[in-house]
């Protein structure tokens, strides 16, 4: 296995909750990482959406980043202080 | 007006725009670059590699680790040392009379004297009742996560679709320390092909050089001929492993349950012709890896009004081309999965082949440094690791006889 050199930990905000991640992650590796797999709920159907392609062709992971909709969390590295929200607002999540 | 709007569109210019910064990108801009020519590379991820940086793999034929992650870092540090200028979190949206439109926040276009397109390949999608649930990922997905972000993307992960792929990232993911439960072939439906046992197997004996692969000791040559069937019907009663991983031949995935996220997967016994039997049975899952093969991602190529091919041999349309690599459109390239489906050294090797054809355009190298590098791509093709495609080689020569056949439409002598 190639190990990573270990790096720096950035902290960012997801629908409120402070996420610890590492620089260089995207916002959807930093999720994962905390056991957040779902995103946001589908318009359409109200069923939850997380990542399915990883590499920016399918859109379902989208969420709204600095005040921006419609942002690929699969494409985009975390930031210091970064707010990414999606319409998950409110939602409890189990705490295992 | 327009003065107003020209001034407010940043422009670039460049002798060669690079659209994708994967293994063939990567190497033509080394090329290119490193004979004097302005290079910029454009890529919609925001670091450079593609889908080398989510590849770790033995190769069996060479006794080594292919370590994409580390060959992508030596290729952009050779490239920025050359002085490539790289473009990412940009996306090229349109191509017209050899500008490239892009959606960078500074630059919006690019005046180039030419266009590599290097875009790659994308996922076919393997619809199954339930595949849009939170847990269902893509096997390249899959790949990324475990191998580039190193994040376990599950506890108990099946895969479903068995080919060259899923069974490359089922191994990754294993040790990486996931349990992974198993390859499952997809239920029946109009939209897959992937549903047959005998051409499954067929398919992944072809991937023969992949870390190691026991369709070969196990069924030796018999998979490609006339005891397929005998195989199959001893596989129904008998598991077959790689490295561990159980490969159901027999048994498909015909749903995927979950209220929220994934739950568990219905899997029912499939015949040797690919019907289902029986009532099947429930496997508690948490991930579901869906593999339904890759397409040529070829968008870009129609945009700029190429003529586009049909030839499943590479893995369905893709741009009619020159074996120097060049379109029906002048000042217009394309390597690596965009003209069929191969491995990294391939593509590799393509770029190179892309990068030379548009150097002797520059009048900067030969038409034997040109002979040299299509001997190199095949020469990469026959000892590259992984073949996803069984008759590539036939497919390659399609395309070829289909170059004659444009050129002397349209009234050229075959030039390449």
């Amino acid at each position: 296995m190639v190990k990573n050199v270990k790096q720096k930990e950035i902290r960012f905000n997801f629908n409120g909750k402070e996420i610890k991640g590492h620089e260089g992650q995207p916002i959807a590796a930093a999720l994962f990482d905390n056991g957040i797999r779902a995103i946001r709920y589908c318009d359409v159907t109200g069923e939850l959406r997380g990542i399915y392609c990883g590499i920016g062709h399918c859109f379902e992971c989208r969420a709204t980043v600095n005040g921006i909709s419609g942002i690929r969390t699969c494409l985009t590295p975390i930031e210091e202080n970064m707010n990414v929200a999606s319409n998950l607002t409110g939602v409890q999540y189990d705490e295992e | 007006m327009l003065q107003v709007i020209l001034q407010v569109c940043s422009m670039m210019k460049s002798d060669v725009v690079i659209v994708g910064a994967g293994p063939a990108g990567l190497v033509a801009s080394i090329e290119l670059a490193s004979k004097g020519l302005q290079v910029v590379v454009v890529d919609e991820y925001y670091r450079s590699g593609g889908r080398l940086l989510g590849q770790l793999y033995k190769d069996r034929r060479k006794k080594q680790v292919w370590a994409g992650k580390i060959i992508a870092n030596d290729l952009v540090e050779k490239a920025k040392s050359l002085g490539v200028k790289f473009l990412f979190e940009t996306a090229v949206w349109k191509i017209e009379n050899k500008t490239v439109f892009i959606s960078n926040e500074k630059i919006k276009q690019i005046h180039t004297k030419t266009i590599l397109l290097a875009t790659g390949a994308i996922e076919k999608a393997l619809p199954l009742p339930g595949w849009q649930k939170v847990g269902v990922v893509t096997a390249g997905a899959a790949q990324t996560f475990t191998n580039l972000h190193n994040v376990k993307i599950g506890k108990n992960v099946i895969f479903v679709g068995i080919d060259p792929l899923s069974i490359s990232v089922a191994i990754e993911m294993k040790h990486a320390g996931v349990n992974v439960l198993g390859l499952f072939l997809p239920a029946p439906s109009m939209l897959n092909q992937k549903s047959n046992p005998k051409e499954v197997l067929e398919s992944i004996a072809s991937a023969s050089g992949m870390a190691t692969n026991p369709i070969y000791r196990f069924g030796g040559k018999l998979v490609h001929g006339l005891y397929t069937k005998l195989l199959l019907k001893f596989l129904k009663f008998n598991l077959l492993k790689i490295n561990g991983i159980p490969i159901y031949i027999r048994k498909a995935v015909t749903e995927i349950n979950g209220r929220a996220e994934v739950e568990s997967v219905n899997v029912k016994n499939i015949s040797i012709d690919g019907e289902l039997i029986g009532d099947g049975k429930n496997l508690l899952v948490d991930t579901v890896c869906l593999s339904g093969g890759l397409l040529p991602l070829i968008d870009l190529s129609q945009l700029a009004s190429c003529v586009i091919v049909d030839i499943p041999e590479l893995g369905g349309f893709v741009p009619l081309h020159s074996p120097y690599l060049k379109t029906t459109v002048e000042g217009i390239y394309v390597a690596g999965n965009i003209t069929g489906i191969e491995g990294a050294q391939v593509s590799m090797a393509q770029g190179k082949l892309a990068a030379w054809s548009i150097l002797k355009e520059f009048k900067l190298v030969s038409e034997k440094d040109l002979l040299q590098a299509i001997k190199d791509v095949e020469q990469a093709r026959s000892l590259s690791p992984i073949t996803f495609l069984p008759n590539i080689h036939r497919g390659r020569q399609i395309m070829n006889e289909k170059w004659a056949d444009y050129k002397n439409t349209i009234g050229e002598s075959f030039d390449g």
